[in-house]
């Protein structure tokens, strides 16, 4: 039974963002069949120990944990067996709904609720009310608009409508003891209400903020770039998954300095020893730094694409150190000084300022490229256009991108227009593609994160 | 070794004894690990006592203890097993007339390899290898609390080379096959969160995070590691010290180093703390000459 508890439980935890595994879930439910519920903070620091890995993580654990443990801390199903008690403050609340009963004065209600109301037994209610919330998958609750459903649904669960009618029966009944009786259950009718709803806004309150944090995640992965920009919390949302790309990556950096024997070596080396190879040698990898060019159009069709891709190649600095970034418009020009004196942020609301234009010339965009750069390309440079392609009717001048794509070790061509749509129009894609690695759409963070992942492998694969 | 544990409580009052005190939350970590079998990755900032709190483990389960000391290049030759090599050189050395008599009369080149292939084995036993700490604990005839001190300063291979000790506590080496664990060790990982370490490896343990204690575990900690300070003294020594924690300084001061300047001001017959006195005293405390300067000038208000 304590596996669903903790089951919930890991629900919220995940809620939370804290990466919870299966393997972890399953130490978990050891761990509270080992010390069991009647101490509620030696729980608290034994689970901690297994479900939050790190220092940030155990804070949002104690938060879940005071939260989803308040109410039915102690779970239903475990604490029937036993003389487990629910947790104080609901007991308190629910003691409170009785008014002035003492224990077995509850013969006079017939219906089972009603029973129970005047029969002052708090304890096993609250555990009713909880399973009831289970049964009608209260978990599932996701906008604010059905808090009331739900507690509707808990009411109906426990035996609500019998109550209901026994109230009306009693009020109908005309005798005096009746109708008092009558007020009795309707006002801890009320507070039973009361409480459910609180119980209800407490899981909503765990539950669907959680789960709209990141429905709301999901939206903004997928929204088109273009309108994406006007969204708050989009540029933490761009430096998370870099983040995660960057330490991802960053791993893998590092390699085994370890490589293969060094057969050659091995043996002159061996020369000293009477042709005992007793020292090996090891062949050592050498980690080769890659360079980065990336060249971005910054037209007011394709800026915002551009705006996401810069945040995104300078958030995972740590693992390619030297990028230089380009940008045009109606004219080129490198703005990698703007990067190395401000922040990304900045530097990149700066370079809109400065190049934003229309009327995008491909072609001399590719030729004032060359000049300025052509010496500096060399095997270890990718290069990285970002554009729609659209060439105002101007010459594609493919052949100098051919040239670029000779000198380099690759070109990446990232358009933010849906592949359907290369070449209609006064889109030039077509031409481009042949002398590109590969040639890839991009018009979402989704598309981008794939992107710079894949880069980064390729870059650090060395 | 002890193999049962009563209750969170009983770690926590064997490590008393020992003079290593600290919450509850410490030793549930250590009840957990010793109940589920887990290791326990402890982190925390340096100075708050996870090492000691491996030995004060082994003590307390009277099992002895292996340590493995992390550092950067650490690899399997270090960590796990390595082959006596000098000895081997040296045995074919010595050998060497053994060899050419084992070899005489040996009808055709098959027959000599085959007669020598017998003998690679010899030179590839239990003689000539070298266990180091992990192939120790593994073997070891009870077992063992191991040690593995600063895991975040290793390789981020060696950690990925961890993860089967880790969750079966056995570790395949090629020479030998898989040595399984003849009985398992408890294991302790600590970090000093140099780096992140990876999710495969804390998936594995049970982690425990060590903060600064509060001002009262403290005194409780100071007046188990030097009883004979005066209470008053504690008090305001740590006091002095939980200010100190909370300026923004290059290098907090932590437990151990409280524990120093206690037992410094004990030998300097100090009653009570004075400024001048504690300006004297201040580099026991801090330890980059930024935060002497900073903390003296504002001596006086952290005093009082």
């Amino acid at each position: 039974m304590s596996e669903q508890v903790i089951g919930r439980f890991v629900k919220v935890l995940r809620g939370a963002e804290l990466p919870v595994s299966p393997a972890e879930t399953l130490d978990a439910v050891q761990v509270t069949a080992l010390l069991g519920y009647q101490n509620r903070e030696a729980l608290k620091q034994g689970l901690s120990l297994v479900l939050a890995k790190n220092e940030h993580d155990k804070l949002a654990f104690d938060q879940c944990f005071d939260a989803f443990f308040r109410f039915d801390g102690m779970p239903p199903a475990a604490s029937a067996a036993e003389s487990e008690q629910p947790s104080p403050s609901m007991l308190d609340r629910l003691r409170d709904m009785m008014p002035g009963q003492q224990g077995g004065s509850g013969a006079g209600a017939s219906s089972a609720l009603g029973q129970q109301l005047l029969a002052d037994d708090s304890a096993r209610l609250s555990r009713q009310m909880a399973e009831a919330a289970r049964n009608v998958g209260l978990d599932n609750i996701r906008v604010i608009t059905q808090k009331g459903l739900y507690g509707r649904r808990i009411m109906q669960a426990l035996g609500g409508e019998a109550l209901d009618q026994e109230i009306i029966a009693l009020d109908n009944s005309g005798r005096r003891k009746d109708q008092r009786l009558a007020a009795q259950l309707r006002s801890a009718r009320d507070q039973l209400r009361e409480a459910v709803r609180e119980y209800v806004a407490d899981q909503f309150v765990l539950q669907a903020r959680e789960q709209g944090r990141q429905l709301r995640e999901q939206m903004l992965r997928e929204a088109n770039l273009r309108t994406l920009a006007e969204f708050r919390d989009v540029r933490q949302q761009v430096e998370k998954m870099a983040r995660r790309l960057a330490r991802k990556h960053g791993r893998r950096q590092r390699r085994a300095r370890r490589g293969q024997l060094d057969g050659r070596r091995t043996t002159v080396m061996a020369l000293k020893h009477g042709g005992v190879p007793a020292s090996l040698v090891w062949r050592r990898r050498r980690v080769q730094k890659p360079k980065l060019m990336v060249i971005c159009d910054v037209s007011s069709s394709v800026s915002a694409a551009a705006r996401f891709l810069l945040m995104f190649l300078y958030a995972v600095n740590d693992v390619v150190p030297s990028v230089r970034s380009f940008a045009f418009a109606s004219r080129f020009g490198e703005v990698t000084s703007l990067f190395n004196s401000m922040r990304p942020g900045q530097a990149i609301d700066e370079v809109m300022d400065r190049y934003a234009g229309s009327g995008t010339d491909y072609g001399s965009m590719l030729r004032d490229f060359l000049n300025q750069c052509e010496a500096e390309l060399d095997q270890r440079t990718t290069v990285i256009i970002l554009g729609d392609a659209r060439n105002n009717e101007l010459p594609a001048e493919q052949h100098l991108l051919g040239h670029i794509g000779r000198r380099c070790r690759q070109v990446f061509w990232l358009n933010p227009e849906a592949r359907s749509r290369w070449g209609s129009g006064d889109s030039v894609m077509p031409l481009y593609q042949p002398y590109c690695r590969d040639a890839l759409p991009c018009s979402n963070l989704a598309g981008l994160e794939r992107f710079v992942d894949r880069l980064l492998r390729d870059l650090t694969r060395g | 070794m002890k193999t049962r544990i009563l209750s969170v409580a009983e770690v926590r009052d064997s490590f008393a004894r020992q003079g290593y005190v600290c919450n509850d939350q410490i030793a549930m970590a250590v009840y957990l690990a010793a109940q589920l079998r887990k290791p326990v990755l402890v982190e925390g900032p340096p100075g708050v006592g996870k090492t000691e709190l491996a030995k004060a483990s082994a003590a307390f389960l009277e099992a002895p203890l292996i340590r493995l000391q992390c550092y950067e290049g650490l690899d399997e030759a270090r960590a796990l097993y390595e082959w006596k090599y000098g000895k081997q050189l040296l045995y074919t050395q010595l050998l060497r007339e053994q060899f050419a008599g084992k070899l005489d009369g040996a009808g055709g080149l098959e027959e000599a390899m085959s007669r020598l292939g017998d003998l690679g084995d010899a030179f590839y036993s239990e003689t000539f290898l070298e266990p180091r700490p992990l192939l120790q604990a593994l073997r070891a005839d009870e077992s063992p609390v191991l040690l593995i001190d600063e895991v975040d300063k290793a390789d981020q291979e060696f950690e990925a080379f961890l993860l089967e000790l880790l969750s079966d506590y056995q570790i395949s080496i090629p020479e030998l096959g898989t040595v399984k664990a003849r009985h398992e060790p408890l294991v302790f990982l600590t970090s000093n969160n140099s780096r992140e370490l990876s999710d495969a490896l804390k998936r594995r343990c049970l982690h425990l995070y060590i903060p600064y204690p509060d001002a009262s575990l403290e005194q409780q900690i100071i007046a188990a590691r030097v009883p004979e300070a005066p209470q008053a003294l504690r008090k305001q020594l740590v006091d002095f010290v939980q200010k100190l924690r909370t300026l923004d300084l290059k290098k907090q001061p932590a437990i151990s180093e409280s524990i120093d300047w206690a037992r410094a001001l004990l030998l300097l017959h100090v009653e009570s703390l004075e400024p001048a006195l504690v300006d004297s005293t201040l580099n026991l405390l801090l330890k980059h000459e930024e935060d002497i300067r900073q903390v003296r000038d504002d001596l006086p208000s952290l005093l009082k």
